[in-house]
This record gives structure tokens, C-alpha cells and sequence, in this order.
């Protein structure tokens, strides 16, 4: 009896509260009290007593109140509308969608097997975009016993995302990796070399619209002696490209270099100065440095500008290792911004 | 004094004074009225005049807004699990908020909260604050005075990848207002170093705000070019200082005078905040005629320093030396998250309660 009696009431007093096109709106006041419609007409999401009411617009149009939140709803939240002077109340929820999981890992960089004991960052390529504040719950390292490393990686609130939430930057802790700090002397590297580790990402970490991944994403990998030596562009192999061709210069390195560096601090200028334009291919585990030219070479002197805050997996710069040993008078600082490698193309 | 100098100090009283009233006009001059068009909010930090900088990170740029909130009230007023408030007000669950900073307002003591609805790449950036009702309330950016400066030195735009698009991006990770500057320390996703800036406020002076790069000896032996992760200005003798906390944890100190662009500045540092550690936030209050500093970290607490000792304080010169100056830690405070000073008797802090959920507290300092 109960709803019948509160569908008759409602029906005798004609107010009633409907959602359209994302607006509440009550109608069928009359007439319409005076006051605040925000004092009149509530909504607010559907639990707690105390919670504030949703921000957003009223408006009143004859014998009706209409409220605009702020922000579209949310598909699965449960909302609460109250016309408070007749005590007539209405819930919404909009039904949450079944989506089916689409995100995963799509690679890690650095893409080798071995990396040295101070690997100083990871960068995790999703294909598809995430959520922020999962980061340190869902990236574990395990060791060769399958036991959880504990804290080897920065764990900032501020999560070093790129522009898309594609790809995730998680530094190893460089507390723990700087020689001669407490963490470094007290707790001791995240990576021990010698030892083979798992890195693992886990399903449970939801795309930017709550869906979980597709699959859990396993990397290993094997550890050896850190890496304290500036990388030389001196040391690196340039392979010119033939005139009148569209092959790739070639540039090998002897060891592997900063996987999204090298996307954006090496280029070509012609011996003018005029920047070459074409398509940039990092390969064979980071060692490898390709570009193909938008149009074919032309024969003449072209320089190979690298930026020298180039790093390798450990962190050091071209300018300066990622820690200096002062005792050892180590000046590796170099004013220059950059290094040119010249290379000629043979007619 | 002699009579002289009572003149001089008279004279410049008085100039002061003159002054005061044509810099306050700069200010507020510089900013124009229009929608602030905010990508996202991260951390907050206010200058004179209920001016509020908000750090917007992923459009690479600060803003500068005018509050219109000057006039002086009672603080913010503590606030049960402000985070499902803040959803519930934002019409969304706490699981989709994120609060990324808390600035109280010298002004008018509300507190103002930087936050994204949403938690993907999309998320909307939203300035609220609270009052001493605890009363939540939206800064609405559609018609405010404001300015914005891009980051000086931020990656230029055709530093791209191979499918065209900057993948670099800064996290901001604290900035604090000092003598007409604006100072900004960053975080890139991409090479490891220091991003420390000084922005002069209004912007429209902004010279070229290189980065500076600020190197800490460790224990006089090894010294990393590391990113500063939050500091605070504090000042000896009236001569302006900046306390800097490395995301590697030591505690340096160097005088403000010395951040100028491109140059390189040597750090003391004073102390290393240990392992498992991250520090978060700095505030400087002043109890009796001493400074004092309080810092939050992730894992060991609230840390009390005073001024007086940092200055005595030599820094670590030697290997063996790993304590550094001694601390205090606040053992009544833990879950501290962000914190800020509301005046010199009281912070307010917000505190992840083993419930999960954030309040919003007030904290007699110590």
C-alpha cells in the first residue's frame, strides 16, 4: 500500500522531479516560494548525510526549478533530489556501462635484458590512456627468489606522466643509488648486480575511463656492475647513407642510450646550419640510432647535433656522470649545450 | 640609534610607505580579466593580495589569479574526510578525485584546495576552498583577473618524438612566493636533473627565468645535479634564504641571492632527512624571536629545525659525518600530507587517516 499511497500523494500534488539532458529539474510548483533555490531544491550524491550538496547552476522557469551541476553526472554514482518544501525526493543513477578491458603494457624501456646495478629509470608505454595515483600500488620489482624488493623506485604523488597518460616515467630511488648517502650506505642499491630481477605491472590498474588491463605485464632481467661513465659521442659509429637514397643514417653506440632521449636530443643539420627533416628509429635494445630522411640526401657535409643532457640507463649525461667524485676531481662540466659528430655524404 | 640614523630609518619608513601602495597597484594591474583555462591544478602558493599561483603542469605554465579574497576571517575550519566532500560536491566518488595541494590564504585564512576530477588525462582542473564553516566553495575560472606565464625553458615545441607528439612533460613539485619572485621547482619525465626557477612577479617583466642548477656536495664527496622536491624561504639577518629538501633526500640550504638564471649554485647540505623517505611539504613560523621550520615527510613524520641552528650549522663537510644537524621529529603527527601555515601559532594540515580518507585539520605549532 505504502507506494501507491506515496504515487498518489505525489500525483495530487503534481510536483514532480525528473533529470533531462543532464539538468534536475522539479516542476509543478505553484506557487513557487520565495528563497534560495539552492535551499529549495537539493541534489547531492545519494549517502552520507553530511555531504555537501553538487556544485552547479539553478535556474526557475514558471512552475518549475531547474539545477545544471557543474560537471556531468558520473554512469554509477546515485544521486538524491529534494524539493524540501513538500519533502518530495527522487534518486538517479545512471547504469555504468560494461567495457571491456583494452589498455595493456605495451613495451618497457630500456627494451635489454641487462641493465646496470644503477639503472636509474624505467619508462612504461600503455596503449591507452591511465589513471593517475595507482602507480606505486601496481609496478613491483621482484628478486631472483621471487620476493618483493621493498621501495626501490621515487614514489612522488605527482607521477611523471607524459601529456597523453601513455607513458609513465618511475625513477629507481636515486637516494639509494648516489654514493655516499644514508640510503645509498644504509639500505644499498634497488638492483644488486650479479642478480636477476622481475619487473611486474599489474592488471588491476585501471585506464583513464576505470576499466582494469587486458593482462599483467612480466619483465626480467639480469643485472650487472653499475655504469659511472659519461657516455662519448667520440666512441659512437656514424654509417652515411648513399646520395640520392632514403636509407637511414646509421649510428651505433656501444652501449644503450635513454630511450626517449634519444627521440629528441640527436638530430642532422645540413653544414648550413639547416635542420634535416625525416623520421627517428631507436633499435637493437636502445644501441642503435636510425634516420630516414623525409627526401633524399643530398650529397655535401651534414653534422649528427647531440644534446648534452643525452643520458645513459645510469643516468649519466655527456656533460657529467650522474654523480661526480669530487676526490677525484672529476670536472666534467662543459659549457657547450651541444656536440656535433660531421658526416659527408659522397656524391 | 643616534639621531641620524632615527632619521635615515624615519626617511626610509616613509618612502617605504609611499611605495607600498604603487607596487600593490603593479600587482594587480598586471592581471586581466578572462577565463583561466586551467589543463590541470597541481601545486598552489600565494603571493600578496589574495594572488594565488597555480601550477598548471601539463599545459607547462602558472597561472596567477586574483582571489578577490582579502578581507581577514577565521581560519578554515577543520573538515571531516574533506576528500568524499570534495567528490560529492565535484558529483563523483572519492575514488575519482585527486587533491594535489593545499595553500591557505594569508589574506583571509580560508583554505584553498588544487584538485583534479578524474584521474586520467582529461581530469578537470578545480580550484575550491573552505571557510571557517567549512563550507566548500568552487574558484570559478570563468571570469576571473588573472595572468599566466608559460615555464621558461620548458621543451620547445618541435621537440618531438617520431610520431609527432612531446612526450616530455614537468611535474611541478612545489613553488613558494619571495620578494617579488615566484619560485618553481620541476621534475622532468624525461633527463634527471635540477629544474629549480625564479618567474619575477607580474609576469609581464618575466626576463628569461633560466633553470638553475643546484649542486649539493654529499658528505664533500660525491655531488649530484638532483631536482629539489620542496623547499621554503626563510630568512637570517634579513637576508633572504631558501631550505631545499632533494628528492634524494639531504637538506640544503643557499642564499635566495644566489638563485640567478644559469648559474650554478653550491648548496650546503645540512642534514639528510634518511632512507625510506620522501619530504613533502615546508612551512617557516616564528615562535618568541626564532625561526623555526617544519617538514613533512612520507615516512619518518614531522620534523622541527630551527633557523638559528641551520645558520650555526656548518653542513656536512666529511664522509663520516652522516647525522647532520640534529631534528626533532613530531611524534603526535603522522598521515601528514600536505601542510600549510594558517599564522604563527597554527598550520593546517591534511591527513590520510588509516581509514583512507583526508581530513582537514588544524595544528598548534609546536
Amino acid at each position: 500500500m505504502i507506494p501507491q499511497l506515496i504515487a498518489l500523494s505525489l500525483w495530487l500534488s503534481a510536483i514532480s522531479i525528473s533529470l533531462n539532458n543532464g539538468a534536475f529539474e522539479v516542476s509543478g510548483i505553484s506557487p513557487l516560494p520565495a528563497g534560495d533555490p539552492a535551499e529549495l531544491f537539493v541534489v547531492a550524491v545519494d549517502g552520507k548525510a553530511d555531504l555537501p550538496p553538487l556544485a552547479g547552476t539553478y535556474e526557475v522557469q514558471g512552475d518549475s526549478v531547474r539545477f545544471r551541476p557543474r560537471f556531468p553526472l558520473t554512469p554509477g554514482v546515485r544521486y538524491r533530489a529534494e524539493w524540501r518544501p513538500s519533502g518530495t525526493s527522487r534518486r538517479f543513477e545512471i547504469p555504468k556501462p560494461a567495457v571491456k578491458p583494452t589498455a595493456r603494457v605495451e613495451r618497457v624501456y630500456p627494451t635489454s635484458d641487462t641493465l646496470p646495478e644503477n639503472q636509474l629509470k624505467l619508462y612504461i608505454h600503455f596503449s591507452a590512456p591511465m589513471s593517475r595515483a595507482e602507480a606505486w600500488r601496481r609496478v613491483h620489482l621482484l628478486d631472483d627468489a621471487g620476493k618483493e624488493v621493498s621501495l626501490p623506485f621515487l614514489e612522488i604523488d605527482e607521477e611523471l606522466w607524459d601529456p597523453e597518460g601513455r607513458r609513465l616515467t618511475v625513477l629507481f630511488d636515486p637516494g639509494r643509488i648516489k654514493r655516499g648517502l644514508v640510503p645509498h650506505n644504509e639500505v644499498g642499491p634497488p638492483l644488486v648486480a650479479g642478480r636477476a630481477y622481475q619487473l611486474v605491472i599489474d592488471r588491476e590498474w585501471q585506464d583513464a575511463g576505470g576499466t582494469p588491463m587486458v593482462e599483467e605485464f612480466r619483465k626480467s632481467f639480469r643485472v650487472k656492475e653499475a655504469d659511472r661513465t659519461p657516455p662519448t659521442p667520440g666512441n659512437w659509429k656514424l654509417h652515411a647513407p648513399r646520395a640520392r637514397s632514403s636509407e637511414s643514417l646509421q649510428v651505433d653506440f656501444p652501449e644503450p642510450l635513454d630511450s626517449a632521449l634519444l627521440e629528441r636530443l640527436l638530430w642532422v643539420e645540413t653544414a648550413k646550419g639547416a635542420k634535416v627533416e625525416g623520421v627517428i628509429t631507436v633499435a637493437r635494445n636502445e644501441t642503435r640510432w636510425l634516420f630516414a630522411p623525409a627526401i633524399p640526401w643530398l650529397p655535401g657535409n651534414y653534422v649528427l647535433k647531440v644534446g648534452t643532457v643525452l643520458e645513459d640507463l645510469a643516468g649519466n649525461r655527456i656533460d657529467r656522470p650522474f654523480d661526480v667524485d669530487t676526490f677525484d676531481r672529476v670536472e666534467m662540466r662543459l659549457t657547450v649545450k651541444t656536440r656535433q659528430l660531421p658526416f659527408r655524404i659522397a656524391p | 640609534m643616534n639621531k641620524l640614523g632615527f632619521r635615515i630609518a624615519l626617511c626610509l619608513g616613509l618612502l617605504a610607505l609611499l611605495l607600498l601602495p604603487a607596487t600593490a597597484a603593479n600587482l594587480s594591474n598586471s592581471l586581466k580579466t578572462g577565463k583561466a583555462e586551467l589543463k590541470s591544478a597541481g601545486p598552489l602558493a600565494f603571493g600578496p593580495e589574495g594572488i594565488l599561483f597555480v601550477a598548471d603542469p601539463a599545459a607547462a605554465s602558472i597561472y596567477a589569479l586574483d582571489t578577490g579574497d582579502q578581507k581577514a576571517g577565521q581560519p578554515a575550519a577543520e573538515v571531516e574526510a574533506i576528500n568524499e566532500k570534495v567528490a560529492a560536491f565535484l558529483g563523483t566518488t572519492p575514488d575519482q578525485i585527486l587533491i594535489n595541494d593545499m595553500a591557505v590564504n594569508p589574506a583571509s585564512k580560508k583554505a584553498y584546495l588544487s584538485v583534479s576530477r578524474g584521474r586520467g588525462p582529461d581530469a578537470a582542473a578545480v580550484i575550491l576552498r573552505v571557510d571557517s564553516k567549512g563550507k566548500i566553495e568552487e574558484l570559478s575560472l570563468e571570469s576571473v583577473k588573472h595572468a599566466k606565464v608559460a615555464l621558461p625553458n620548458a621543451p620547445a615545441a618541435d621537440a618531438k618524438d617520431r610520431r609527432g607528439q612531446t612526450l616530455r612533460q614537468e611535474a611541478i613539485t612545489d613553488m613558494a612566493f619571495i620578494d617579488g619572485k615566484l619560485i618553481v621547482a620541476g621534475l622532468s619525465n624525461e633527463e634527471f636533473g635540477s629544474n629549480l626557477r625564479v618567474i619575477p612577479f607580474p609576469f609581464s617583466s618575466v626576463d628569461n627565468g633560466a633553470a638553475i642548477e643546484i649542486f649539493h656536495g654529499s658528505h664533500g664527496r660525491f655531488e649530484t645535479n638532483a631536482p629539489v622536491r620542496t623547499f621554503v624561504p626563510y630568512s637570517v639577518d634579513n637576508k633572504p634564504h631558501v631550505l631545499a629538501a632533494y628528492t634524494c633526500t639531504p637538506l640544503v640550504k643557499f642564499p635566495l641571492s644566489d638563485l640567478k638564471p644559469g648559474k650554478k649554485v653550491l648548496g650546503a647540505t645540512i642534514a639528510e632527512l634518511g632512507n625510506r623517505n620522501r619530504p613533502l611539504d615546508m612551512i617557516v613560523y616564528r615562535k618568541g624571536s626564532t625561526d623555526y621550520i617544519l617538514l613533512n615527510n612520507s615516512s619518518r613524520g614531522v620534523m622541527k629545525l630551527s633557523t638559528e641552528k641551520i645558520e650555526r650549522y656548518a653542513g656536512i663537510t666529511k664522509q663520516t659525518e652522516v647525522a647532520g644537524m640534529p631534528y626533532e621529529t613530531i611524534a603526535s603527527l603522522k598521515g601528514v600530507e600536505h601542510l600549510d601555515k594558517i599564522d604563527d601559532a597554527q598550520a593546517l594540515l591534511l591527513v590520510r587517516g588509516e581509514s583512507g580518507a583526508l581530513d582537514l585539520k588544524r595544528f598548534a605549532l609546536p
